[in-house]
């Protein structure tokens, strides 16, 4: 006969509700794993999706995601004839936020070149890919705008075409991806207004210049003010010829002056090391905090609810029952109680995560780590039960 | 066949100045079969007595033998009394007495658990305790839905369930009615008869010694044989 289950028949509700709260704060643990994991995915989903093996950037610079980096869109050219490169491609990325439709939509803007296709979608769940060189755009499923939404960025129109799903930027923004002039386009062109303000600080500055020439600066203004130079790029992505060693083409590449070229392992760990690693130290201590609390919180229940039953577990000593049956009892339905939660937990978890608004990525090594930890703390929290259960007296049965 | 014999057992709580001398030097036998009551008021020593030869509460001195096997002898004390207890004794108590996330099946049966028997055989005995105890048809009931007579034919039933050679009764008829209480001594009557254990019973209501083979009277702690 099992006493822990008749005991806990007794007041299910009560122990079904303290299984629901210990379930909820282990569901915040378990999402806690599954956040940092979700600041890996996305930190890295950009990389990982990319198809390229090198990422040139602008010399000394951490780009194109951990710090900003320029560089001349025409050094595709130059990266192209690099021995064992097989393809170099140009890569924009920059964050907008703009208001649209009453709320205010922020996304990723990666521009990519079409030709080559690296640095672009490469799983459509819905719609095609970027057919034409302007106005259509592939977005993640993230930024709710559904195919054939039009979208006003700049100074034109840019049609939804295809959907991805799961592609965030390190900050967790969904990515829309243009091609490359696109991207230039909506980051670089001004609007009139823009135009006018610069053409006049421009004519300012050349007419103090050449005082004795307003043609010429009139002329050189404009040209300053209305020619902004689009051919730039944040890095260029570049593939490798099969077999090729990464790591020697990008310290061939290194030795240009202007230039400096990670491996896909090296970006990772940068952006591992720099936006990710804070992310990590805080989420830990967020875990640690929540699994103290958890244990805290199932030892006082478990304590509780022994001293609820030191009447009947005198009794029980008192007629002969042994040691490991009190024991028995604590225990079970500390581990009941975790166990239940454990549960609960999973359960809301896997009804929640896809709402939480950053992506909460739990694997299953995440579940069997607390799997692990939760029995640990059962039974960590029913040792003060346990021992105030085996300091009772059997004499106090006889106490009314 | 003498199952219990008490030798100059002494309980004294406290020590120097405060030291109360609950027991002194008390001489106690029961036999198998025998039904013998402590008789005395409240506060004069019959619980303590009786806690002492079940091991509950430790003696200053004297001896204790139960069925043969001394339990207690001048500060010395057999190895594991919760065994001993579990194979010798029964107990039943004036309230309180039934483990309350239980039914009254389960309390006969978990007291048979704990004796070793279990499965089929436990529930058939557990059944056989409770129809002669004549609480059957309440088996599956838990103790607060069951009258307090019904509750104390219960814990009968439970002490009875490892067929003890010793029955220790701490005022069982206590919070029971003249009636009932008339009833649950017979019941002792015929226990103690049929299976052959020696019941002894504390009780500080003089209307209940009708019946017992042994009375002993206690008053400030002193035992004395007879009414």
């Amino acid at each position: 006969m099992n006493l822990a289950v008749r005991d806990l028949r007794r007041r299910p509700g009560r122990f079904a509700l303290s299984c629901v709260g210990v379930g909820l704060l282990l569901t915040l643990v378990l999402s806690y794993s599954g956040i940092y994991n979700g600041f890996v995915y996305e930190a890295l989903a950009l990389i990982n999706r990319s198809g390229a093996d090198l990422w040139v950037v602008q010399r000394d610079t951490r780009g194109p995601f951990a710090e900003q980096s320029r560089l001349p869109q025409d050094v595709r050219y130059r990266m192209a004839i690099v021995p064992g490169v097989a393809a170099a491609s140009p890569y924009i990325f920059y964050l907008i936020q703009r208001p649209w439709q009453g709320r205010s939509l922020r996304l990723a803007v990666v521009g990519y070149d079409l030709h080559s296709g690296l640095g672009g979608p490469t799983e459509i769940v819905s719609g095609r890919g970027i057919a034409q060189a302007h106005y259509e755009l592939v977005a993640d499923v993230k930024l709710n705008l559904p195919i054939g939404t039009k979208l006003h960025l700049g100074l034109n129109d840019y049609t939804v075409v295809g959907l991805t799903h799961g592609v965030m930027s390190s900050s967790g923004d969904p990515v829309a991806f243009f091609s490359l002039a696109d991207a230039q386009e909506i980051q670089f062109v001004k609007d009139n207004w823009a135009i006018r303000d610069l053409r006049e600080r421009a004519s300012a500055a050349y007419r103090n210049a050449l005082p004795t020439q307003p043609t010429l600066s009139q002329q050189l203004a404009s040209k300053f003010a209305d020619n902004p130079d689009l051919h730039t790029a944040n890095a260029i992505l570049i593939r490798l010829d099969p077999g090729v060693d990464s790591r020697a083409v990008a310290e061939q590449i290194g030795r240009w002056k202007y230039f400096t070229a990670y491996t896909t392992e090296q970006q990772s760990q940068l952006m591992l090391a720099g936006t990710v690693e804070r992310g990590r130290r805080q989420t830990l201590l967020f875990r640690i905090f929540l699994t103290l609390a958890a244990t805290v919180i199932i030892a006082q229940i478990i304590y509780t609810m022994t001293l609820e039953k030191l009447k009947p577990i005198a009794l029980l000593k008192l007629i002969g029952a042994p040691n490991r049956t009190i024991v028995g009892l604590v225990l079970q339905e500390s581990l009941a109680l975790g166990l239940i939660a454990y549960v609960v937990a999973l359960l809301v978890g896997s009804w929640t995560y896809d709402k939480w608004p950053r992506l909460v990525l739990v694997q299953t090594t995440d579940k069997l780590i607390l799997l692990v930890m939760v029995v640990g703390i059962c039974i960590l929290a029913s040792a003060m039960g346990v021992r105030r259960a085996l300091r009772v007296e059997p004499g106090a049965a006889l106490t009314g | 066949m003498e199952v219990v014999r008490i030798e100059n057992l002494t309980k004294v709580y406290g020590s120097g100045k405060t030291a109360v001398t609950a027991v002194r030097e008390a001489n106690l036998v029961a036999r198998s079969g025998e039904l013998v009551a402590i008789l005395g008021p409240s506060g004069s020593g019959k619980t303590t007595l009786l806690t002492s030869i079940a091991g509950i509460v430790e003696p200053t001195s004297g001896r204790v033998t139960i069925g043969g096997v001394t339990t207690y002898d001048n500060g010395w004390k057999v190895r594991d009394l919760s065994r001993f207890r579990r194979e010798h004794l029964g107990f039943i108590f004036q309230s309180h007495n039934l483990i309350d996330f239980l039914t009254a099946r389960e309390n006969v049966l978990m007291a048979l658990q704990i004796g070793g028997v279990v499965g089929s055989a436990a529930v058939r005995i557990a059944q056989e305790l409770l129809d002669y105890l004549g609480v059957g048809e309440r088996q599956g009931h838990l103790p607060e839905q069951l009258s307090g007579g019904e509750q104390q034919r219960v814990a009968i039933a439970r002490a009875l369930a490892n067929s003890p050679q010793v029955i220790l009764a701490d005022e069982p008829t206590a919070a029971l009615d003249t009636e009932r209480g008339e009833s649950v001594m017979a019941l002792f009557r015929g226990i103690a008869r049929e299976k052959s254990s020696a019941v002894i019973c504390v009780t500080h209501d003089s209307r209940m010694i009708e019946g017992f083979d042994h009375i002993y009277q206690v008053k400030d702690g002193l035992v004395s044989d007879g009414p």
